[in-house]
């Protein structure tokens, strides 16, 4: 009698075989994870955007190639850029454009008000964000469970940029006692250059005199005479690439030669560009500021790499580099590209996520801002940036009091 | 004002707020609800510089002012935010008096005005940025609770339909102006100050009730943005862009009519909008294109939409 169901015994086996291959064959090629990248790569912040983008798009292909995210099963991240044209409104528009596109987390924004306003955009949809540079110290305050920075914020940054200058210091025998504060005069500058005021002297440094200039600045003859007149030993400025450019120009035409000029997040001091158009007036300064851990071998080779395209190695490159593989170390963890689950897999970072190349110590986030970023000392030495302090990172010795030429 | 007058101010109100119906996607309803600030803003420079020809170059002064003080008002003094917006946009109203009564008293007309109106803005946004008030170069932050309580809402969709009434009551107020015998005497200053003048037309009075009207509803979109985007920094509030984008889109859509502001807005933005995704993830080009556009549009004169129309429709 015939049935409804014949089937040779060659063709069972071949079913079977299909059917326990299946999954396998589904496990070679899982769905892309959709990460969105926020930068402003058109304004006036086009550059850092570029950088920003460089260390994300760098990152995304060293993950692609090496098997992309092993517990999704090999699972490869596909970047959803968004330009945020260096303004908030442009900043939460991607963001909702990343969101409508599936994106299981957004790294970037640069600047603070980007990042502010990007992340709570994202807070909408309990979309993970992960900060790269911006260092308002709003931006984890706000209790936003979605937000999350690697680097440290303005708090840390300055706190530790005082201390370092008191190890230093005592380290080189107190050759520096006096100190003149530059600074541009809105909040940036004007609020470092009270916080000074307020911190040197209790670290036994006498203020000499603390002189603002505006942004943008056209002249800094005036204020070059000045700290001639005053002839401190340590100069502190606070102020914007241009002006600092022209302020460190001034002071090299002119022969002023303090013992040393310690910068605080500064435009200028870690930026090569500066160090490559102006090599004489870069010489010797010191900066405090995000950098990348130069004893990583990573660090070189994605230096190599940046530089091999006639770009320069910026901060914001290594920064969104790290960002984008805590993104993805927290996605390996959490097990699924559920946003949720990443949020609560980035939160429980800890030191076992060692694929980044900063200079911190093992990863601990409170209220989204991992406890263990730190800014480092930098100093420009044989036309390079170098890592100074603190001395478990350092690449090189710092030279301070600077020689007499 | 008759009831005519009004049609088609409802009509437009109707079919916009049917938007969110049709439209779900929060990336359209963002770009709608900036489209909108954007044109509110516009619909303030129109009052002055549309009907009044005083064309204002630093309306960034009363978005901003209007952006600030609701902000400050809630972050500094816990003041409802409703209140708030409220007394942002009489601030904004004031600041706009002062400026025109310290201007006008001066007999400053046309590129002068305009260059002192640039120069106020220029001086609030150097204040603005220097205040511990408002919070300096690191800008002030309105403290995320969305509550309807708080104007901060869950659903994109309520600020759009928030900031279409607020544009639609800024068109009614124009056509009431329109029909009013203020707004014919501020066109009568705007076609000729002295001859007006000559007839009894008090003009300084006329211009500053103009410029009073015009940084409130100007103010109205600045704390609308203060309340949609809840951060504010000097260069957002006070920077040239807004004064840029209050100004453009009124020439474009059609300066001193009712409608031209909002056409104006949408085009500019809808332009942006298309020229963005016509491009793709290339960044940068799309603005290229969008200059290119607008060369096109302000280049042939009659110089703007409205005067394009009417020119198609006579050559058929």
């Amino acid at each position: 009698m015939p049935t409804a169901f014949t089937a040779s015994r060659r063709a069972v086996l071949l079913g079977a075989a299909a059917t326990l291959a299946a999954p396998r064959i589904g496990g070679a090629q899982p769905a892309a994870i959709r990460l969105g990248i926020l930068q402003p790569v058109t304004g006036a912040l086009a550059q850092d955007g570029e950088y920003g983008r460089l260390g994300a798009e760098l990152a995304i292909q060293e993950i692609n190639a090496t098997g992309g995210i092993r517990a999704l099963g090999g699972a490869q991240i596909q970047m959803v850029f968004g330009d945020a044209r260096s303004t908030p409104e442009g900043g939460t528009a991607e963001v909702e454009r990343m969101n409508s596109e599936g994106v299981v987390a957004i790294v970037g924004g640069f600047a603070s008000p980007i990042a502010l306003a990007a992340s709570q955009a994202a807070s909408r949809y309990d979309l993970p964000y992960v900060v790269d540079v911006g260092v308002s110290d709003a931006i984890v305050t706000r209790g936003l469970r979605n937000t999350f920075r690697f680097g440290p914020g303005f708090g840390a940054v300055t706190g530790a940029a005082l201390d370092n200058l008191v190890t230093l210091n005592n380290a080189a025998g107190r050759p520096a006692r006096t100190v003149v504060v530059v600074h541009e005069d809105g909040l940036f500058g004007s609020g470092m250059a009270r916080l000074m005021q307020q911190q040197l002297p209790q670290r036994g440094f006498e203020i000499l005199e603390t002189i603002s200039h505006p942004t943008p600045a056209r002249d800094m003859s005036n204020i070059a005479l000045r700290i001639r007149a005053l002839n401190p030993d340590l100069i502190i400025p606070s102020s914007y690439y241009a002006e600092f450019v022209l302020l460190s120009q001034t002071l090299q035409q002119r022969r002023i030669r303090p013992k040393g000029i310690y910068c605080v997040l500064n435009g200028a001091a870690s930026n090569f560009r500066f160090v490559r158009e102006f090599p004489q007036a870069a010489n010797l300064v010191m900066d405090v500021n995000h950098w990348a851990d130069p004893r990583k071998p990573r660090t070189a080779e994605l230096r190599r790499q940046v530089e091999a395209t006639n770009r320069f190695w910026l901060y914001n490159t290594p920064l969104n580099y790290s960002a984008v593989m805590l993104v993805a170390d927290a996605l390996e963890r959490a097990g699924r590209a559920d946003r949720n689950a990443v949020i609560e897999a980035l939160a429980a970072t800890d030191g076992r996520f060692t694929r980044h190349i900063m200079p911190y110590g093992p990863t601990r986030f409170v209220n989204g801002q991992n406890q263990s970023a730190q800014a480092v000392n930098t100093q420009v030495i044989d036309n390079d940036i170098k890592v100074i302090f603190p001395t478990d990172f350092a690449d090189a010795r710092p030279v301070f009091p600077w020689p007499s030429i | 004002m008759s009831t005519r007058d009004l049609v088609p101010i409802l009509v437009f109100a109707a079919v916009a707020a049917l938007l969110p119906v049709f439209v779900t996607a929060n990336t359209w309803l963002n770009f709608a609800v900036f489209t909108l600030i954007i044109c509110l803003a516009a619909q303030g420079w129109n009052i002055l510089g549309g009907y009044g020809g005083q064309y204002s170059f630093g309306h960034a002064a009363f978005f901003g002012t209007a952006a600030y003080a609701t902000a400050i008002l809630q972050v500094r003094y816990g003041v409802n935010p409703y209140l708030g917006f409220g007394f942002g946009i009489a601030a904004a109203a004031v600041v706009g008096w002062i400026i025109g009564a310290l201007s006008f008293r001066s007999g400053l007309r046309g590129s002068y005005f305009a260059l002192v109106t640039l120069a106020f803005a220029e001086v609030f946004r150097v204040l603005a940025n220097a205040s511990e008030m408002t919070g300096g170069a690191a800008g002030i932050l309105i403290r995320l609770d969305v509550r309807p309580e708080n104007f901060q809402f869950a659903s994109r969709a309520t600020f759009y339909w928030i900031a279409l009434a607020l544009v639609v009551a800024a068109l009614v107020v124009t056509r009431a102006l329109e029909r009013s015998r203020l707004g014919a005497q501020l066109v009568a200053v705007r076609e000729n100050e002295s001859a007006a003048r000559a007839l009894g037309v008090d003009a300084l009075q006329v211009k500053l009730s103009a410029i009073a009207l015009s940084a409130a509803i100007t103010g109205a979109a600045g704390a609308l943005y203060a309340q949609y985007f809840l951060y504010l920094d000097a260069n957002i509030a006070y920077g040239t862009w807004i004064s840029v984008e209050a100004l453009l889109a009124p020439i474009i859509g059609g300066a001193g009519t009712v409608f031209g502001p909002v056409l104006g807005g949408i085009i500019l933005h809808g332009l942006s909008e298309f020229t963005k995704s016509l491009v793709g993830r290339i960044p940068g080009v799309d603005l290229v294109i969008f200059g290119i556009l607008l060369i096109v549009v302000v280049r042939f004169p009659p110089r703007e939409i409205p005067g394009l129309i009417r020119m198609w429709r006579g050559r058929r």
